[in-house]
């Protein structure tokens, strides 16, 4: 590891944390409520920490790809400590490890909340709570790499290690017109949900709040009943929203440029939308029987629960743990699945779900037929065998963290199987909400320390998708070079 | 500007690097996804997967849009096709590697067909910066500014040179009889330094100096390095570039053998190169070497298509005596390993070609007057000798040198005005129209304004 770049990148990353509390410095000055010192302090701790890395001179300047990794893993797990630090020092929070649960939770865009009582706390640290979500939406290092001067000419590592998907598709021959771009698109989307809340009744406040939860498919909501709070309007305007930010980015820009082929030829997306409008239908009709108000409530409900769940963002409007056990079960398969590649969401993702299928297809296809000779397609292009095999490492790594998360959570905590299982894998795919005692009514408080630290762990997994994670545990990353 | 490369091997891949160095938004073409997965780490460019003749390809890589295209496949053909498609979809510049000497007759009519508007052929280009550097012996590499008026030169101080231990401000009060050149580069253990007034050569060091052409001369002979001419050349590899070569320097009147291991091709370029001496042998085989007249020959110059025994037969005959040798060899990273061995001549078509590119592209992409005349490398890159035109309208005409600011990273070598060369000094001012070549460490430079300032 060159130990020098590392340590300036980390401090780049660091003066750009104090600088993005910034604004909930501003909001919590406007409304008075006491928290204002928590965030002057950990704007100065961090800046602090920041600006000596800024000195070091590294010799060389070309990040390695491993490096790169590295680098994404540890800024996450770097910088949701310093972000949990105003939740400590505004005492909005029992503990650090409670702290640093509900900061990973906002950073992964989980959404997942150890808060049993969210209307009494001060507003500055719910907005910092909220923005959390926005920025890991997209991404740190993305904003880094958009605004700041490059630091390596190898900077691609940073973004790609950060962007969700199999693959990393530049939009821009530039990776910092590219991030630019993407930022763009991002901000662009939130103002336009900021504004559509604003004039379904919204006050200004709530709808940042929500349109930050949304934008980064997180979940965190200002209300103890989350959207349920809200008029059917607005339960409408933030269901499209969490759909529309489920799908990939690449397709908004096509959308911008006017390019209709790139959109019709992505198959992520259609089968995206498809799933979505069908198991809404599926589970509306399974849960019009004990719908006292009628179908459109049934479709409202059924619609918001499963694109909040699909996009992996968790925000509810019905208590879903007492729906059927069919629509129970189709919302923890698309908690897995999650939402399209280069999208804000969590999940295993879509496009590598069909990926396997048609690669298994192939496989199946062969056994009949030993002498065929089949290439696997994908959105119109052929796909190559090596990044079929990725996939398949892939499948087994994020099916492992599941497994031993669930047996490490029946150490760590005495709960049941449901609970176990969904809250494992509802932080693994950065959705919010599980079953059983983490349904959407129930939180995380109940959790031992040594638990809330695994899921912690699994949210940022889940974010970077494992490897960035996974490989700050190899020591081969550590020597020195 | 928006550039499409075509070809993502060696050319392509270092001209990308380069590209994108400046500042250019940059395209990746290739075929082959190994190569394409290899750049996407070290790239900051799009990558995409495809014939550079296929129209879909180049409509993904958005030629439509795109300032200039380089076609640099292997092959002559895909690249002039390319050229053809990509014109015909809306690209506003393309340049082609087009290499096969067969096309050289029919290139300029092939060219205008074609939609090429530039072909750039690698070896030939090789070749006639291998002519030009015989013609002057005594220097490493020589390039020329303010056609031709101004030439740089380069050398290696060896230990009893007069320049050496000698602080630059002293330079021409110790040695009276010295002709003034202006020392503008000096390279040492990798790194370039531009020499200020208490720099002191020391033995090994690269000099660059730059004046006009007869005083670079008399510099030399003053040295004691002398300019005998060259009358007679050994060409080690029949490769393309030994034949354009060897077809310039018998146009020059000067004798030339070549040496072919392949009797097919020894007998092709036989036929061709009527009169020259064409040896079918194996030009590594040290006796073959000797008994052809090695040590009797003026130059020596292996360019076959491997860099190693080019290198190794390289070796032998500046060991044995030969006062010229230029080496081809297009591994970049050899260059410094044999600058360090003693032989000063090396020579790379890739990046011949590629500098020849980035020219063209630098003087597309600076929109002002005061465009980029010619560039040079130095160095692989490290620094660069540019020649500017002054702009009229530029705040720093008719402003005495000393009141202006010159950026630390570069050094203002010479002012051409009416074809008088002349060394600046702090009275001297830049004037409309005057050539001024500037030598910087800082590369990627497009105008004038960003070295001197008011």
């Amino acid at each position: 590891m060159n130990y020098k770049l590392v340590f300036r990148l980390l401090g780049r990353l660091l003066l750009m944390e104090a600088a993005l509390m910034v604004p909930s410095l501003a909001v919590a000055l406007i409304y008075r409520e006491g928290d204002a010192m928590a965030f002057v302090y950990t704007i100065v701790l961090t800046a602090v920490c920041g600006i000596p890395a800024l000195l070091l001179k590294p010799q060389r300047d070309d990040l390695t790809a491993r490096d790169g990794m590295a680098v994404a893993g540890l800024s996450w797990v770097i910088l949701s400590f310093f972000g949990a630090l105003p939740f400590v020092f505004s005492r909005a929070m029992p503990s650090l490890a409670d702290a640093y649960f509900e900061t990973c939770s906002g950073f992964s865009t989980t959404g997942s909340t150890i808060l049993t009582e969210i209307e009494s706390l001060p507003r500055g640290v719910l907005f910092w709570r909220s923005f959390t979500h926005w920025i890991g939406g997209m991404g740190v290092l993305v904003l880094t790499v958009a605004i700041l001067p490059r630091l390596s000419g190898r900077t691609a590592h940073l973004a790609r290690a950060e962007s969700p998907g199999p693959t990393f598709s530049k939009l821009l021959p530039k990776m910092s017109d590219t991030a630019k771009m993407l930022y763009g698109l991002y901000l662009g989307l939130t103002v336009i949900e900021a504004v559509l809340l604003l004039a379904a009744g919204m006050n200004v406040y709530d709808a940042l709040i929500h349109a930050f939860g949304t934008a980064g498919t997180g979940g965190f909501s200002n209300y103890n009943n989350s959207i349920a709070h809200f008029s059917p309007l607005i339960q409408w305007i933030i269901a499209v929203f969490m759909m529309l930010f489920g799908v990939n980015f690449t397709i908004y820009f096509h959308l911008v440029r006017r390019e209709k082929e790139p959109i019709l030829q992505n198959e992520e997306l259609w089968a995206y939308l498809g799933i979505t409008l069908t198991i809404t239908l599926i589970i509306t009709f399974n849960i019009l029987p004990q719908t006292k108000e009628g179908f459109f409530t049934a479709l409202r409900n059924a619609f918001f629960q499963v694109t909040a769940i699909a996009s992996t963002t968790g925000f509810s409007t019905a208590n879903f743990d007492a729906w059927p056990l069919l629509s129970r079960v189709l919302l923890m398969v698309l908690l897995c699945v999650g939402a399209c590649a280069g999208s804000t969401a969590g999940g295993f993702k879509l496009s590598r779900v069909l990926l396997l299928g048609k690669s298994a297809y192939r496989d199946l296809e062969h056994t009949l037929q030993p002498r065929k000779v089949a290439v696997v397609r994908f959105e119109g292009k052929p796909v190559q065998e090596s990044t079929l095999a990725q996939l398949g490492v892939y499948l087994f790594l994020w099916l492992g963290l599941a497994g031993c998360g669930t047996l490490l959570l029946a150490v760590f905590q005495k709960t049941d199987l449901g609970t176990a299982v969904t809250a494992t894998l509802t932080c693994l795919s950065n959705v919010g909400p599980g079953l059983n005692r983490v349904g959407p009514t129930g939180n995380f408080a109940f959790f031992s320390t040594p638990a809330k630290v695994l899921l912690s762990f699994l949210m940022l997994a889940g974010r970077l998708e494992i490897y960035p994670i996974l490989i700050l545990f190899s020591p081969t990353v550590w020597k020195k070079n | 500007m928006r550039i499409v490369v075509i070809g993502g091997g060696k050319m392509g891949s270092s001209l990308a690097l380069s590209l994108i160095e400046e500042g250019h938004d940059v395209t990746v073409v290739d075929r082959n996804e190994s190569v394409l997965q290899r750049s996407m780490d070290t790239m900051d460019a799009m990558f995409i997967k495809g014939s550079g003749v296929s129209a879909n390809t180049l409509k993904e890589a958005d030629v439509q849009h795109a300032d200039i295209l380089i076609a640099a496949t292997m092959g002559d053909e895909i690249n002039m096709l390319s050229c053809l498609t990509a014109k015909r979809l809306g690209a506003q510049y393309t340049i082609a590697r087009i290499r096969d000497p067969e096309y050289l007759t029919s290139l300029p009519f092939l060219q205008k067909e074609l939609s090429i508007d530039y072909a750039i052929n690698p070896e030939r280009a090789t070749a006639r910066e291998i002519s030009r550097m015989l013609r002057f012996p005594f220097a490493g590499s020589i390039e020329t500014f303010a056609r031709g008026r101004v030439e740089m030169a380069d050398f290696r101080a060896a230990e009893g040179d007069p320049v050496v231990g000698v602080p630059m401000r002293e330079m021409y009060k110790k040695n009276r009889h010295l002709p003034q050149v202006l020392f503008c580069a000096v390279e040492r253990d990798g790194e370039i330094i531009i020499p200020k007034g208490d720099f002191v050569i020391q033995p090994g060091d690269r000099v660059h100096v730059v004046s006009d052409v007869a005083t670079i001369t008399d510099f030399f002979i003053a040295l004691g390095k002398g300019t005998t001419s060259i009358r007679s050349v050994i060409i080690m590899g029949g490769s393309r570039i030994a034949y354009y070569l060897a077809s310039m320097l018998l146009g020059m009147k000067i004798k030339v053998s070549i040496i072919e291991i392949n009797p097919e091709k020894a007998r092709r370029l036989s036929e061709m190169l009527p009169g020259a001496n064409i040896i079918q042998g194996d030009g590594t085989d040290q006796e073959l070497l000797e008994s052809e007249g090695l040590t009797d020959a003026h130059a020596f110059i292996p360019v076959s298509d491997r860099d190693e025994e080019n290198l190794m037969s390289g070796f032998y005959a500046a060991q044995r005596g030969v006062k010229k040798v230029i080496v081809k060899s297009s591994r970049d990273n050899y260059s410094a390993i044999m600058h360090n061995m003693g032989l000063d001549s090396i020579i790379s078509p890739k990046t011949v070609a590629c500098n020849s590119i980035l020219r063209t592209v630098r003087g597309r992409a600076s929109r002002s007057y005061a465009a980029v005349e010619r560039m040079y490398r130095l160095m692989e890159g490290k620094a660069e000798a540019l020649e500017f035109i002054a702009e009229a309208t530029a705040d720093y005409i008719h402003v005495p040198l000393r009141d202006l600011s010159v950026t630390n990273d570069a050094l203002i070598a010479v002012i051409v005005r009416d074809g008088q060369v002349m060394v600046p000094f702090g009275n001297d001012t830049i004037e409309a129209g005057d050539h001024v070549v500037v030598i910087s460490r800082r590369t990627g430079l497009s105008s004038l304004d960003q070295v001197v300032k008011r």
